[in-house]
């Protein structure tokens, strides 16, 4: 046990004083967990935001209101101009849509300013899904409009008695419905001169909605942030930096001629490999603590399930450390590894959800995912993280990681044991 | 002390040792001459038991199994290839060699301080070694093999690639070493090294050893004659008394004791203006055992 300290002690200082891996183990995953992570958040991020032209054809107040409207809103970025720049920004791609706003429909009966105006919204029939969403934000705009107006009662009152002039001469609506209608402005008239006339505010059947939010802590299925997802897939890339230094190491022994002396040495083959492996599990280990607790500190990650984190945190470490024996076998030379090397890792990082994430993978990239210990790597971790695996719903993940562990060591060494003649 | 006993091992087709056997005597300096390709490093490598010999056997001390760890720890190797971790420093790679063997801290110190005084490096102990020039790694790879302080040394060519004078610190070493009582296997493609270091070279060709003695004896053996040429201050006034070929005043002799013959010449009274002795080395036993030379 001693001399397989000593040995797992050499590789981990030697993997310290090498600058070009340490930046792969340890910064160039923080950078991507903080890079992509900035990205995606929600919090302050621009991105979400639909550029659209907003055209105001009618050029009454209400259309003004309701561009006003759709100004405030923190989904859109709203731009004001004639229908011909709108059409020409939309058609050329530079904007995602516009909103024209036109005379109220000339119908059978006029309700004067609740006659709802005139929208158009021109876009590229391609973007199916930013259409249904700018709709959805109009049709918003228009309502908070409207309970905006209603609830002054100054605003509502001269509204009220423009709608009973409309009313007056709408001659096409029923009579008997044209006086309900009146009888019914009327009271809403009669209403909002019980307020004070002067505060032109007070309580008002269309006041605010009042929505209460709760929040649901019971149930961890969906990540609070961006981070959440991030850093797992960041430690991942943690883990494929150790493995490829690990790898790289021991065939740089092989080809320096160290590995010959360490076989010279009163130790096994077996306590060699195990040392190696030791190392690289430390590595491993250290490299999901440090990114885990970077996450937890300074980006809110959770750690829901310190247990179930363990657990993962080990089974990748068990998992990496075996494919360093692999992988470290695939070659010859530094340079032949080195290759062989990254082309493996980042094919399993790239199936595995290391730069998509599982959780927006389309159904055919997950099946081919099941295939990558990357993919089994980030989801223990978001098991633990935010998915709230118990450690039952872990043991598939944690176990499909020791056994790739197991089987990759097994045939890495017994690989290097035939090529050591 | 070393045995080995009908040593085989080949790769695919090709035969790299090819049935050797041979004694190291415990204290002597044992050398395996030959060029590259000969089969010397594979020969270190099935006696230490990095290479499972594909037939004959090996005895290390009477045991058989050169994996052993106790015969392992009377073993110093030093690889043909600077086998050092350049990122560590030369103190560095001599402790992590030592626990290896299983030293004590205190012995571990010292041991390191002794073979770092050994091979000149002590000013040099807290630098990395990849700041190390070719001479200093090669007496490194040397001190490496000597951190736990072993009766056996296996130097595989300790001086391939470096200056003359880490060249010749290493040689005193060595031989302070055999002064030591040391049992030392040399591989060298070298002449003068074998020459100057070892007690018996056995000379190895294609796997195979074709000769094995003391230096002496392999020049006695297989180099052939010596050739003294000179030139006579006057022309001997009875020159078929003499041996030799004596032309005017040019003289040659082709003799297999140089040295006695001239002094035997001497004694004749022949004085020389000009003296040439041309005698025989490994070089020319290489040549005359295999009919190319030792670097071709």
């Amino acid at each position: 046990m001693g001399r397989l300290i000593v040995m797992a002690a050499k590789d981990l200082r030697l993997l310290s004083r090498d600058k070009f891996s340490l930046f792969w183990v340890l910064v160039f995953p923080l950078l991507m967990a903080l890079f992509f992570g900035a990205i995606f958040s929600s919090e302050g991020a621009d991105v979400a935001r639909l550029n659209i032209a907003a055209v105001n054809e009618s050029g009454t107040a209400a259309a003004a209101g309701l561009i006003e409207q759709l100004e405030k809103s923190s989904a859109l970025s709203v731009r004001r101009m004639p229908r011909d720049s709108a059409e020409a920004l939309v058609a050329a791609g530079r904007l995602v849509a516009y909103v024209a706003i036109g005379e109220p429909q000339k119908g059978t009966h006029t309700m004067g300013p609740w006659e709802p105006p005139s929208i158009e919204i021109g876009i590229d029939p391609a973007r199916k899904a930013e259409a249904g969403y700018l709709q959805g934000l109009v049709t918003e705009a228009y309502f908070t409009r409207l309970q905006s107006t209603m609830t002054n009662a100054a605003q509502s009152r001269q509204w009220i008695h423009t709608g009973l002039a409309g009313l007056d001469s709408a001659r096409s609506l029923p009579g008997k419905q044209r006086q309900v209608l009146k009888d019914l402005l009327v009271a809403l008239d009669n209403y909002n001169m019980t307020f004070d006339s002067g505060s032109q505010k007070g309580p008002s059947p269309f006041a605010d909605l009042n929505i209460r939010m709760t929040q649901i802590t019971g149930r961890a299925e969906y990540p609070h942030s961006s981070f959440e997802i991030t850093f797992p897939q960041a430690l991942l890339w943690g883990l494929l930096g150790v493995t490829f230094a690990f790898a790289h190491s021991i065939v740089g022994e092989r080809t320096v001629g160290t590995w010959l002396r360490l076989r010279v040495a009163p130790v096994s083959r077996a306590q060699i490999l195990a040392g190696k492996a030791l190392a690289s599990f430390v590595a491993c280990v250290t490299v999901s603590i440090f990114l885990m607790l970077v996450g937890r500190v300074l980006f809110g990650v959770r750690l829901t399930n310190l247990l179930g984190l363990a657990v993962a945190i080990v089974s990748c470490g068990v998992c990496f450390s075996g494919l360093v024996m692999l992988i470290s076998v695939l070659g010859k030379t530094e340079r032949s590894v080195a290759g062989a090397g990254w082309g493996i890792l980042l094919v399993m990082s790239m199936i595995g959800g290391g730069m998509i994430p599982l959780m927006v993978m389309p159904s055919w990239m997950l099946a081919l995912s099941n295939f990558s210990p990357v993919k089994w790597g980030i989801l223990s971790l978001e098991g633990a993280i935010w998915r709230g695996f118990s450690l039952t719903h872990m043991m598939l993940p944690a176990g499909i990681l020791l056994a790739v562990g197991v089987i990759a060591f097994t045939a890495g060494a017994s690989i290097l044991s035939r090529a050591d003649g | 002390m070393i045995q080995a006993d009908n040593l085989r091992k080949r790769y695919g087709a090709l035969t790299a040792v090819d049935g050797i056997s041979f004694e190291v005597r415990s204290g002597e300096t044992f050398g395996l001459l030959g060029p590259n390709g000969a089969g010397k490093t594979t020969t270190l490598n099935l006696l230490v038991g990095t290479l499972t010999p594909d037939g004959g056997s090996v005895s290390i001390n009477g045991e058989t199994d050169p994996t052993n760890a106790s015969v392992r720890q009377q073993i110093g190797y030093a690889p043909q290839a600077i086998a050092l971790y350049g990122e560590l420093t030369a103190e560095e790679n001599l402790t992590f060699l030592g626990r290896l063997y299983g030293l004590s801290a205190r012995q571990l110190r010292e041991r390191a301080r002794q073979a770092l005084d050994l091979t000149g490096l002590s000013d040099r102990r807290q630098d990395r070694v990849r700041t190390f020039s070719g001479g200093m790694k090669r007496r490194l790879n040397l001190a490496c093999a000597l951190i736990h302080d072993p009766p056996v040394l296996l130097l595989d060519e300790p001086t391939v690639g470096v200056d003359p004078q880490s060249r010749n610190l290493i040689f005193d070493k060595i031989e302070w070493l055999r002064q030591q009582g040391r049992t030392i296997v040399y591989t060298t493609h070298y002449i003068e090294e074998a020459q100057r270091l070892c007690d018996r070279v056995a000379i190895m060709d294609h796997g195979r050893i074709l000769a094995l003695d003391t230096v002496g004896r392999l020049i006695e053996q297989h180099g052939g004659k010596s050739v003294i040429e000179a030139e006579l201050q006057e022309a001997p006034a009875d020159p078929a008394g003499l041996p030799g070929v004596i032309e005017g005043a040019r003289f040659r002799l082709e003799t297999d004791r140089p040295l006695e013959e001239l002094a035997r010449l001497a004694g004749l009274g022949l004085r020389f203006r000009t003296l040439r002795l041309d005698q025989a080395d490994l070089e020319v036993v290489f040549l005359n055992l295999t009919g190319r030379r030792l670097r071709d």
